[in-house]
């Protein structure tokens, strides 16, 4: 990691750090291997993610993938959001293994939210969708009943 | 009552981090005390809560300190004190209502009292004192005291929390000595990294690490992670051991210390094997 000022920002002041307890939806990415997850929360409003915050039990790394990362996913379409996911998770082979892992997990968490957020529209019952890292990226699922934690 | 439990824990995490950012003595004293008291009425309000049998969790606003100039931050202070004095009815103890309230009349008399000055903590400079670390070394200070400082901090709500809600005398005994373990490190990372322009709050912590169904698992897994911690000392310790003789012994010395909280978790762990009960 580069810690140049702004990376120095995002680990003094993390972006969107924290919960939203009325959430519309909560997505979990989690590294199977050492336990570490990241946690998504969205408010979202004609398929546009109004708000967003999440909380890390993970290293600082994590963290700063998450501050960035939810910047950009802040106030773009479901749809945006699944490109931004898709981009993120195809830049991952040019990143220091550590740091893919933590990018990944902050993606798959993302993903995790609208997906369930899609899925919550279609049946009406809110799940939280937990998508484990893996090295393929590609994403395992696994439901866990309700939307909170 | 968690409203007040919130803001007081508020309270305490800007006045330690205010102590942080002078450089006089008298000052950083009088904040440091300020916020060790502080901590103490926390502890007290959360007693009460359990006490009452009310759910409560440690999660608060993010706190924004990045000031100029100190009385920025005391001013602060104080308009959080006067925020918590109009809560203080909310409190059913009335012992410990008066007690704060006391508390507050003072410190906002002695608060009143510090002298401005301009503050450097956030300035980025990344330099410790006067030595010359390399660029490597830096940037292996600069994680390390963002990871562990967050570790302290998670460590001192966690052990309070298990503390809080466990009317054992012999673990709560453990649980102190880890806080106070932990106190220290806290400060003694904080002052390093203010001198180093990059002081920050930690960020807040998830409820799902203090609220643990199974102790046992959790001094197991904490075992490791203060073994995982030796090694960072130990690494952080030769890495800048060619530029600064005084800050590897710093490391080795808390390399060290982290034995004994070792052994008490196995104290703990081995108390909860006797007794064979689950938390």
């Amino acid at each position: 990691m580069d810690f140049g000022p702004e990376i120095i920002e995002h680990m003094s002041n993390p972006k969107n750090y924290g919960r939203i307890d009325d959430a519309d939806s909560i997505g979990i990415g989690e590294n199977p291997q050492n336990g570490e997850k990241v946690i998504v929360y969205l408010k979202i409003k004609d398929e546009k993610i109004t708000d967003i915050a999440f909380e890390a039990i993970a290293c600082m790394t994590t963290v700063v993938a998450g501050s960035i990362i939810t910047q950009e996913a802040r106030d773009i379409t479901l749809e945006k959001s699944d490109e931004l996911v898709a981009v993120t998770l195809g830049m991952l082979d040019n990143v220091p293994p550590e740091e893919a892992a933590c990018s990944e997990m902050v993606a798959l968490a993302i993903k995790a939210a609208t997906d369930g957020y899609r899925m919550s529209s279609q049946s009406g019952k809110k799940d939280t969708l937990i998508y484990k890292i893996e090295s393929s990226c590609s994403p395992e699922q696994e439901y866990k009943e309700g939307n909170g934690q | 009552m968690t409203q007040v439990l919130t803001k007081t824990h508020e309270l305490w995490l800007t006045t330690i981090m205010a102590s942080f950012m002078t450089n006089n003595i008298e000052s950083r004293q009088k904040l440091n005390d300020f916020s060790d008291i502080i901590f103490r009425h926390f502890t007290w309000i959360e007693k009460n809560l359990v006490k009452n049998d009310i759910d409560y969790d440690y999660n608060r606003d993010n706190i924004p300190i990045k000031v100029d100039n100190l009385q920025v931050i005391v001013n602060n202070i104080i308009s959080r004190i006067n925020e918590i004095r109009l809560m203080l009815p909310l409190l059913e103890d009335e012992a410990l209502s008066f007690r704060m309230s006391t508390d507050f009349d003072y410190m906002v008399y002695a608060l009143s009292q510090i002298e401005d000055e301009k503050v450097n903590s956030f300035d980025g400079n990344r330099k410790y004192k006067n030595y010359n670390l390399s660029d490597e070394a830096t940037d292996a200070f600069t994680l390390f005291l963002f990871e562990e400082s967050y570790k302290e901090y998670e460590l001192i709500m966690i052990y309070n929390y298990l503390r809080a809600n466990s009317k054992d005398a012999y673990l709560n005994r453990i649980f102190k000595i880890l806080i106070d373990e932990s106190f220290f490190h806290l400060k003694s990372f904080c002052l390093m990294m203010s001198e180093m322009g990059i002081l920050a709050v930690p960020r807040v912590i998830h409820k799902s690490l203090y609220k643990i169904d199974n102790v046992i698992k959790f001094l197991q897994d904490g075992i490791e992670e203060e073994i995982a911690a030796k090694e960072q000392c130990k690494d952080l310790s030769d890495a800048v051991a060619k530029d600064s003789q005084e800050l590897a012994k710093f490391f080795d010395f808390i390399n060290y210390q982290e034995n004994y909280h070792i052994e008490l978790m196995r104290d703990a762990l081995a108390y909860y094997g006797n007794k064979s009960f689950m938390y």
